[in-house]
């Protein structure tokens, strides 16, 4: 049965001098896939400046704002109507044979179509010193691998808010072993690319409504590439497949690709940011 | 016959070893440049001078300067100039400019693949690390269909001529090559000092190269657009090549634009002007890749125009060269060149490639460990010369070095034969004479839809120093102007 989604993003702006000029892109919008089906789309400023739909540099939509009045302070709510199919995540047959699906891992022609996900980024690099850190076994397949590095990273890490920052390398996450989703996130991409498997960043929100870690920002979980069957989403800060609770925005190579907001200000001095997300839930009434 | 009686040339110096532009092996004057000499001799090396003196204020005295970075300052410089030409006659010009289109255009459909279907890399000619190493392979210009389908637009293809008087392509330089404003500057002034010497010969013209690049950025509109409008976009005045920004604008009749002088609305590109906002379809870009839009790219670049990339994909602006054009000018794409212009258009690569040998491959790696010290040895992933190792010049204990370093990394290194370029009779201010100095030449190539152009001339650099090969003008390079000879005209 399909669930209705009420997404509600809300972030807060302050700046100490007063803006002239600025261009805000936001990355928020769920996007429109076979699981899941925007309904509506809307979105308020303090500053009553119209809205432009946009696309990223990946082709997901953006919002735009491009205000043409002085301001300090500024608040945007967007509220999203989704629905969303009510999925079984493990809903399909993974290749019977280990080896078939490596062969395919290991082709040149899977390698060059998803090269972008298969890089080393500023995000997901792992310390010269743990490239050893996860490292596959031959024997069962590329799924069962993944859910097994899915569940290994939940274990490894402890969820804690506010330890780690946007600029946070997988070596410090590695040593503190705490973090939040993005941090679990790109600890599940470092690995997984490490084991030649293309694994995409995605950026969303999560339902915690079952008791699903998240801080009530937008969540982050990955998806990668299954042989044979397609690209499958891991959330490693749940130990659990992506499914009906999780409503995708974009993906892209890391954070780096989704960030939810992007500003180019035209005024000196610094700024305070908060956001946050609110996800309600209702069974859909047909 | 004419030979070195020639007062100017009196004490001329050949090494035989080199190959001279104007003398050949027998020491006599090669047909295209027997004219000129002729009418050189006529003169003493102090009119020469007194010339040379006068075409060189002329350059301070126009603003046509370029800024070297120094540690402590910046220094204005004027691009040191000879008045001896370097002439090219009609048949070895014809060898280039076929070449110099070939090259374009292969590369042009190597970047249409390696952003599409990346057929060359599935069908490993071209390695996939090659790509995936390189930060200018940007993954925002997949699956993106550049307008007319032109990546390259302009291209500057850097060429010598070695000793066996057979010329080589050392670099193709597809993000924004500079340099072409110097090559109409340097015939406006030879013109001006050497009237009656240029009239008796019939060189091509070179300052029909602004009209063909805006023929040739016309050509890639927007679909849609009836006129398009086409800006180039600067750093703006503290960049080294401003002075040809702001030529290459006002001779195309265009506005040149910074970063801040243009907007984006509803992902249309808009200039700022007394009127009111005006679109802009068409961008001649000399900003870096990452410059170009801080929401997408760098975010801390104020040179850019936040939005830009966003229209770019929307096909409702063109950029040239498209974003995303140097992941083929790297080195070690340069190496797969012949491959390159086979794959795609299943010709034989007209100007050749200086032969490269791949350390990763085993009978190659064996030839390397033989033929050391007559190798260049270079590292793949290092610019700027770092790690060049020149066989000649190397010690025993150095060369057993390089061989350690090679056979441990094979896949690292790869080895080209020593080259040596050209010279070419250069006045020398300290000695008051023509001397034999290295010279090499950067030609201009466009690329449009439907439309192929290439300067007929080109920046022929001079490397100032005796001995030194390298031409660059950051490196105390000067120039010449080039003349490349008219079909039905005797020689020069």
């Amino acid at each position: 049965m399909p669930l209705d989604y009420v997404v509600t993003y809300r972030a807060e702006n302050h700046y100490d001098t007063l803006v002239n000029r600025a261009v805000w892109q936001f990355l928020i919008i769920p996007e429109d896939n076979d699981s899941q089906e925007l309904v509506s789309v809307d979105f308020e400023n303090s500053l009553g400046v119209p809205v432009q739909h946009s696309v990223n540099g990946l082709g997901f939509t953006t919002l735009q704002l491009h205000p043409n009045v002085p301001f300090s302070d500024v608040r945007f709510r967007a509220t999203f109507k989704v629905m969303k199919q009510e999925v079984n995540p493990f809903d399909f047959i993974p290749l019977e044979d280990p080896s078939g699906g490596y062969r395919q891992i290991e082709s040149l022609e899977l390698k060059a179509q998803f090269e972008p996900f298969l890089r080393v980024t500023p995000y997901t690099r792992l310390p010269d010193d743990r490239q050893e850190l996860y490292i596959f076994d031959r024997e069962i397949s590329v799924f069962d691998n993944l859910l097994a590095l899915n569940q290994w990273v939940y274990r490894h890490l402890f969820f804690q808010s506010g330890i780690t920052h946007i600029d946070t390398t997988l070596k410090e996450v590695i040593e503190s072993r705490q973090g939040v989703c993005q941090d679990f996130t790109h600890l599940f991409c470092g690995l997984a690319r490490r084991n030649q498997i293309p694994v995409r960043y995605v950026s969303g929100y999560l339902h915690q409504g079952n008791g699903y870690f998240g801080d009530s920002q937008m969540h982050a979980w990955a998806e990668a590439y299954v042989p044979g069957v397609g690209w499958i989403g891991f959330d490693p800060t749940n130990d659990i497949l992506a499914g009906s609770n999780h409503i995708k925005v974009a993906h892209g190579k890391d954070y780096g690709d989704c960030s939810p907001l992007k500003g180019v200000i035209f005024a000196p001095g610094n700024n305070r940011t908060s956001h946050s997300v609110e996800v309600t839930a209702q069974q859909a009434q047909q | 016959m004419i030979t070195t009686n020639n007062q100017i040339f009196a004490s001329y110096q050949k090494d035989p070893t080199l190959f001279d532009e104007v003398f050949d092996a027998q020491g006599e004057v090669r047909e295209v440049y027997e004219k000129l000499f002729e009418l050189y001799g006529n003169h003493t090396i102090s009119n020469y001078v007194q010339l040379n003196n006068k075409a060189k204020a002329s350059f301070f005295n126009q603003g046509i300067t370029f800024q070297v970075y120094g540690e402590h300052e910046t220094k204005e410089k004027i691009f040191p100039f000879d008045l001896f030409p370097r002439i090219i006659g009609p048949a070895e010009w014809d060898h280039i400019e076929k070449g110099a289109i070939q090259r374009s255009r292969a590369l042009n459909l190597f970047l249409w693949d390696i952003y599409h279907e990346k057929k060359i890399i599935k069908d490993g000619i071209v390695p996939l690390e090659l790509l995936s190493s390189s930060a200018n392979y940007l993954h925002q210009m997949f699956d993106l269909d550049p307008p007319g389908g032109i990546y390259n637009h302009i291209s500057g293809t850097d060429i010598i001529k070695h000793a066996d008087g057979q010329y080589y392509v050392l670099e193709d330089n597809i993000r924004c090559p500079s340099g072409v404003s110097y090559v109409v500057c340097n015939r406006t002034a030879l013109k001006r000092a050497l009237f009656g010497v240029f009239n008796h010969c019939q060189a091509h013209t070179v300052t029909n190269y602004a009209e063909n690049l805006l023929e040739i950025l016309e050509s890639v509109k927007p679909q849609g657009v009836d006129i398009p409008n086409v800006v180039v976009i600067t750093p703006g005045m503290y960049n080294s090549a401003y002075y040809e920004h702001s030529y290459l604008a006002k001779a195309m009749g265009v506005e040149l634009v910074e970063g801040r002088d243009l907007f984006v609305e509803n992902d249309f590109v808009y200039m700022k002007t007394i009127k009111g906002p005006e679109r802009v379809d068409v961008i001649y870009r000399r900003v870096d890749d990452l410059f170009i839009d801080p929401l997408e790219f760098r975010p801390d670049s104020a040179l850019g125009v936040p939005g830009l990339f966003a229209a770019y994909r929307k096909g409702n602006v063109c950029l040239a060269n498209a974003p995303g054009t140097g992941v083929a000018d790297d080195k070690a794409v340069y190496t797969y060149m012949p491959e390159i212009i086979k794959y795609y258009l299943d010709e034989s690569p007209i100007l050749k490639n200086v032969h490269t040998y791949h350390c990763n491959r085993p009978e190659e790696l064996r030839y390397v460990l033989e033929h050391i010290t007559e190798l260049v040895v270079k590292p793949v992933d290092e610019s700027g010369g770092y790690g060049i190792s020149i066989g000649n010049r190397l010690s025993k204990a150095e060369i057993a070095a390089v061989k350690e370093q090679i056979k441990k990394e094979p896949r690292k290194y790869i080895a080209q034969p020593i080259m040596s370029l050209s010279v070419h009779p250069t006045y020398i201010d300290e000695s008051e004479s023509f001397e034999q100095r290295h010279v090499d030449l950067r030609t201009f190539t466009l690329l449009g839809k439907d439309k192929e152009f290439v300067l007929k001339g080109g920046l022929s650099r001079v490397a100032l120093k005796k001995g030194n090969l390298v031409v660059n003008s950051s490196q105390g390079g000067g120039s010449k102007d080039t003349w490349v000879l008219k079909n039905d005209q005797g020689p020069c």
